[in-house]
C-alpha cells in the first residue's frame, strides 16, 4: 500500500504545478452550473413549489455536488490515458514494475482527482451560496460522511473508467464506450434525482451505479437520512468490490493476449 | 481569382478525402465512432423528454424545436470537426511551431493546416443532425435550409476557434481561451434562448454569437424570414472574413521551433 501512496503523493506534488490549468477549466463549470441555475428557475415557476419533492434549491444544489463528482473524476483523461496504454504497448513497460497496474492507475489519477476535488468543493460552494443564498444545514459528521461518499464515489468511477480503458484490449479504441458511459452518467445521475424518473425505471437506476456515483452522495448532501446514508454506503461497498473484480478481470484477460512490436 | 478559389476549395476537398482514407483504414473503429456519438447525441433525447413530462413548453420551445435545436447544434458541431478539425488544435500547432511544413506549400496557410485532418466521430454527428430533422419532418425546402444552417454554424464556429487559436502568436495561453470560448458556445447552443435573461441575450448576438449559429436558424425553419436568412449569411461572412484576418496578422509574428516532422 506504501507504494500506491507514493505514486498519489507524487502526482498530487507534480500536478500542483498545473493548478492555474485547473481554475481555467472551472469557467465550464461554472457555465454549465448557469445553464442549470436559469433552467431549473424557469421551471420552478413558484419558488416554494416541490417538483418530484425537491424545492428548486434542493435540486440546484443536487447538480452542484454531482457535478463536483463528475468535474473531480475527470473521466476523459482517465480512459484516453488507459486507452493509449494499450494501443501504443506503454502497458508492457508497466507490466514488470513492482506494482499492479489496475493500482497504480488508480492512484496516479486520484492525485490530480484529490487536487481538481478541492477546488472544486470551493469554486462550487461559492457559486451555490451566490446563486441560491442557502446550503442546506448539516452537522459535522453528516458533512464528514457526505465526504466520506463523495470519496468512494470518485473510487469506483475510476474503476468503471479503468475497466472501459482497458477494453481497448478487445477494441482497438474504447473511446466511443466511454463517451456513450459518460452521458449515461450524465444524463441519468447527473441533471436530475432519480426521483425524476418514471416510476418503473427507478429500481434500475437505484441498482445501478449511477446510484453509488452521483445520486448516492449529491442525496446525502441535499436531504440527508440515516437510513439513505446507510443504503449509499452498502451499494457503494458493493460496487468498488465488482469495480476492482472487473478491472482485474479484464487486464488479466487482456495482457495474456498483449503483442507489442518492439522500437 | 475564382480559379484560385475554385482550386483551394478541391485541395481542401482532396485533403478532407484522403485523411477519410486514412481513418476508414480501420473499418470497425470507423463505423464504431460514427455509430456510438448518434447513441452519445441521442442520449440527450431522455434529458428533454424528462424535463418536458415537468412543463410542457421551455423557453418558448417545444419538444420537437428543442430537438430540432439539438440537431442543428450537432450538425454545426460535426460539420465544423469534420471538414476542419485542426481550427480546434489550431494553438498547439502555433505555440509547438509545427507551421512550417504548411507555409512552403504553395496554397493558402490557413485553410492547408485547419483542412489536414478530420475527426470520425464527427460524421456522426452529422448524421445525428439529419435524424433530428427528419423526426421534426421537414420539408425539401426546410431540408436545405437545414443544410444551408449547418454549414454557416459551423463555419462560424471555425472562425471562432481560428481567431481564438490565433492569439496564441500574441499570448501563451491563447489555447485556454480558444478552448473556453468554443465549448461555451457549445453549451449555450443546446439549451432554449428563452430561459435566459438580461445581458446573456445580449452576448448571444455579440460575443458568443450562439444566436446566429442556432437560434435564429431555429426560428426560420419554424417560421421563414428572408431577412433573417441574409442576416445569418452576413454574419457568417463577417466571421471568415475576421478570421482570416486575424489569422494573417499574427503569422507575421510566427517563429519556427525547427522541429522536424514527417507529415504524410
Amino acid at each position: 500500500m506504501r507504494k500506491y501512496l507514493y505514486i498519489y503523493k507524487s502526482e498530487i506534488m507534480s500536478n500542483l504545478q498545473y493548478v492555474s490549468n485547473i481554475l481555467f477549466g472551472f469557467i465550464g463549470y461554472f457555465i454549465l452550473l448557469f445553464v442549470f441555475f436559469n433552467l431549473w428557475k424557469y421551471l420552478y415557476s413558484d419558488p416554494n413549489e416541490l417538483i418530484h419533492g425537491y424545492s428548486m434549491e434542493q435540486t440546484i444544489w443536487y447538480v452542484i455536488v454531482t457535478e463536483i463528482l463528475w468535474g473531480t473524476v475527470g473521466g476523459r483523461k482517465l480512459c484516453q490515458k488507459i486507452s493509449n496504454d494499450v494501443k501504443g504497448g506503454n502497458i508492457a513497460y508497466n507490466m514488470n514494475k513492482p506494482y499492479d497496474y489496475v493500482g497504480y492507475s488508480l492512484f496516479n489519477h486520484l492525485g490530480i482527482a484529490t487536487i481538481k476535488g478541492i477546488i472544486y468543493i470551493i469554486l462550487g460552494f461559492l457559486l451555490g451560496i451566490l446563486f441560491l443564498r442557502m446550503v442546506p444545514s448539516h452537522t459535522i459528521i453528516t458533512i464528514l460522511l457526505v465526504l466520506l461518499s463523495s470519496i468512494m464515489a470518485t473510487i469506483i468511477s475510476c474503476f468503471l473508467i479503468i475497466t472501459i480503458g482497458l477494453f481497448s484490449f478487445l477494441i482497438e479504441d474504447s473511446n466511443p464506450l466511454y463517451w456513450v458511459y459518460s452521458k449515461l452518467i450524465l444524463i441519468l445521475g447527473t441533471l436530475f434525482p432519480i426521483e425524476f424518473f418514471p416510476k418503473i425505471v427507478q429500481p434500475i437506476l437505484t441498482y445501478s451505479p449511477i446510484y453509488a456515483v452521483a445520486y448516492g452522495p449529491a442525496k446525502l448532501f441535499v436531504n440527508f437520512s440515516w437510513d439513505v446514508c446507510l443504503q449509499v454506503f452498502i451499494t457503494q461497498m458493493i460496487y468498488i468490490t465488482i469495480g476492482y473484480i472487473l478491472c482485474k478481470f479484464i487486464y488479466n484477460r487482456g495482457v495474456k493476449k498483449l503483442n507489442v512490436n518492439g522500437g | 481569382m475564382l480559379t484560385a478559389v475554385r482550386n483551394q476549395i478541391r485541395i481542401s476537398l482532396l485533403t478532407t478525402k484522403y485523411a477519410l482514407v486514412r481513418e476508414m483504414l480501420n473499418k470497425a473503429t470507423f463505423f464504431m465512432n460514427i455509430v456510438f456519438m448518434i447513441l452519445n447525441d441521442a442520449s440527450f433525447i431522455i434529458q428533454w423528454v424528462i424535463l418536458y413530462s415537468i412543463q410542457d413548453g421551455i423557453g418558448g420551445y417545444n419538444l420537437k424545436q428543442v430537438l430540432l435545436l439539438w440537431g442543428l447544434a450537432a450538425g454545426t458541431f460535426g460539420f465544423s470537426r469534420f471538414f476542419f478539425y485542426r481550427a480546434f488544435n489550431l494553438s498547439e500547432i502555433i505555440n509547438n511551431g509545427k507551421l512550417d511544413s504548411y507555409l512552403v506549400q504553395p496554397k493558402n496557410v490557413l485553410l492547408s493546416v485547419i483542412t489536414s485532418d478530420v475527426s470520425t466521430s464527427a460524421l456522426g454527428d452529422i448524421f445525428y443532425a439529419y435524424i433530428m430533422a427528419f423526426i421534426y419532418k421537414c420539408s425539401i425546402t426546410n431540408i436545405l435550409l437545414f443544410t444551408f444552417f449547418i454549414i454557416t454554424g459551423g463555419l462560424i464556429l471555425v472562425s471562432i476557434s481560428v481567431i481564438l487559436s490565433s492569439l496564441s502568436f500574441w499570448f501563451q495561453k491563447a489555447d485556454m481561451i480558444a478552448e473556453t470560448g468554443v465549448s461555451l458556445m457549445t453549451s449555450f447552443a443546446t439549451y432554449p434562448d428563452g430561459i435566459f435573461k438580461g445581458a446573456v441575450k445580449i452576448l448571444f448576438y455579440t460575443l458568443l454569437p450562439v444566436g446566429f449559429v442556432n437560434y435564429i436558424p431555429v426560428g426560420i425553419l419554424s417560421e421563414f424570414r428572408l431577412e433573417y436568412l441574409i442576416l445569418v449569411f452576413v454574419v457568417a461572412l463577417f466571421f471568415i472574413v475576421l478570421a482570416f484576418v486575424v489569422f494573417y496578422r499574427g503569422l507575421h509574428r510566427y517563429s519556427s521551433s525547427n522541429l522536424m516532422i514527417s507529415k504524410i
